[in-house]
Formats: structure tokens, C-alpha cells, sequence
């Protein structure tokens, strides 16, 4: 699992974490030399903490990988906002090799009040990284529900996950 | 013991969360089957099993729990709005020999669920 999650690292390092969430068999990544430039160890985490105070309204979030610790990369998520009883979907997106996305998910005229769900593929990102899961895994696709009412203020949504649990809360 | 049980706690108060109603959904194809609805005890859990034993099967599930209403309906609620919407767990059962114990830590800025036990 660590040869597969560090060659992972270093193909999402080259940016080509992509090409892994699109389901490339473990096998083929296994064989895929390290890009150069790539981070340089297994588990080193190069990202540092960022401040997004007195940036303008906005929703961002962050995806924390508690089971390997590191940053949620390549992790796939479908953003909806309701309407009547269903959920409209608006975007789907994927991680940054820094968890987060690499534009908000919503600003500006996008960035509208309501009741949102971020549709967060779990299940997709722990077999990517090869992880032993039960089938079907107990968390597939996970539903991270969270209102937005005052669009003056900037909204950060952090989620914090393993293939056993998760946390969501409104950060900052 | 096999099966599915929950338990809701207020980690914004430090203690179980009465009262919360929980709505049990199983996965049909594309949609999801409301299967009935319990109401948190004094100790935030339900009286009785959430899926009992013998009613367990390879599947989705989704737990509704209706922690908005809880939260707003608090005798010292401030009046501030949850930021988290009413909670929603999916999981699912793939071993109907084992036990499945599925708590939320709740908060109106925050939660929490994990395979428990």
C-alpha cells in the first residue's frame, strides 16, 4: 500500500492525480517511475497551512486524509444545492494534491444562500490509494449537507476522513 | 448482536441529544425507501434496535437525523442558524453478521459519524 500511495503522491505531484481517480488499475502505477520534481518522501507533507482571512465571500473546502495523513488529493466531489426536494447538481470537482479545490467552489455571482450537499466519492479514493476495503465499503458516496445564509461572509468547509468515519464543520 | 443501532450525542453541550428524530432509509435502485422513523431517548438513543438482526441485509442505508430541529427548538437555543443541514449517514451493511453501530456527534457548526461499537 505505501509503494502505491507514494507513487500516487508523485503522479499527483506531476499533476496527473487525475488519471489516478479516472481508475488507472494499481498495477500500472506501480510501474510508473516518480515524476522529477515529485515530493521527495512517502508521508512527507509539503503543503503548509494557508490563511484565507480578508479574502471576499466565498465556499472553499479542504479534504484531510486522517487515515494516511495527508492532504485528501484527488478526491472527486459533486456539488448540489437544493431545490424543492431534490438536489440540483452544480459542479463536480476534484482535489488538488492540497486537498483543497484549486479555484472556490463557489465566488461571486455563484456564491448564492441555500442548502448545499457536497457529494464526496469516498469509497473511488481509498481504492485508488489501494487501501483493503470491504465490499461494498461501509462509506461509498458520502452526502456533506451545510446551509449558507449570509452570503456576506466567507464559508470554508473542511472535511476531516477515513474509510470509517468523517467530520464536517464550518471552518475558517 | 448484529444489526444497526445509533446513538446521538450534543458535543456543543456535553451531552445526549433528546428528542432528535431519525428517519431510516434503505437503497432501492436509484432511490432511497423510507423504512420508519424513531425519536433519541433521554440518552439519545433509540428504544429499540434501528434495523434489528434478523431484518439485516447486504445494502445501503441512510440515517436522516433532523439535528436542525433539534437545535433550534433547544430551551437556551440563541437563535443562531445550524450551518450544518439536517445530517444524513450512508453506509453500508456488508457483513449481516456483524454489528453496526453508527454514532453522531453533533453540533450546530459541526458533525461527526464513525463506525463505532
Amino acid at each position: 500500500m505505501d509503494r502505491h500511495a507514494l507513487t500516487r503522491r508523485s503522479l499527483v505531484g506531476a499533476g496527473l492525480g487525475g488519471a489516478v481517480m479516472a481508475g488507472t488499475a494499481p498495477g500500472a502505477l506501480a510501474q510508473t517511475s516518480p515524476a522529477p520534481g515529485a515530493p521527495p518522501k512517502p508521508g512527507t507533507l509539503t503543503t503548509a497551512p494557508s490563511s484565507q482571512m480578508g479574502l471576499s465571500p466565498r465556499l472553499t473546502m479542504h479534504a484531510i486524509d486522517n487515515f494516511h495523513g495527508t492532504p485528501g488529493a484527488g478526491m472527486v466531489c459533486d456539488l448540489s444545492i437544493r431545490e424543492g426536494d431534490t438536489y440540483r447538481l452544480i459542479k463536480t470537482v476534484t482535489t488538488a494534491p492540497t486537498g483543497r479545490t484549486a479555484e472556490p467552489l463557489l465566488v461571486d455571482d455563484a456564491f448564492k444562500a441555500g442548502r448545499y450537499e457536497l457529494l464526496m466519492h469516498f469509497e473511488a479514493y481509498f481504492r485508488a490509494l489501494d487501501v483493503k476495503l470491504p465490499s461494498p465499503n461501509f462509506l461509498g458516496l458520502v452526502p456533506v449537507r451545510f446551509v449558507i445564509r449570509d452570503v456576506g461572509q466567507r464559508h470554508h468547509l473542511p472535511i476531516l476522513f477515513s474509510p470509517w468515519g468523517y467530520s464536517y464543520y464550518r471552518g475558517s | 448482536m448484529a444489526g444497526i443501532s445509533t446513538h446521538v450525542l450534543d458535543t456543543d453541550r456535553g451531552r445526549p441529544a433528546a428528542g432528535v428524530k431519525i428517519e431510516l432509509s434503505v437503497r432501492e435502485g436509484d432511490t432511497w425507501r423510507m423504512v420508519k422513523t424513531m425519536i433519541t431517548n433521554a440518552d439519545g438513543r433509540t428504544d429499540g434496535p434501528v434495523v434489528a438482526a434478523a431484518d439485516a441485509r447486504v445494502g445501503e442505508y441512510q440515517l436522516e437525523f433532523h439535528t436542525d430541529a433539534y437545535f433550534k427548538g433547544l430551551p437556551d437555543a440563541g437563535g443562531e442558524e445550524p450551518f450544518v443541514d439536517n445530517a444524513v449517514v450512508r453506509f453500508s451493511i456488508f457483513d449481516v453478521k456483524q454489528h453496526y453501530h453508527v454514532p453522531l456527534l453533533c453540533t450546530p457548526g459541526s458533525c461527526t459519524t464513525y463506525r463505532g461499537s
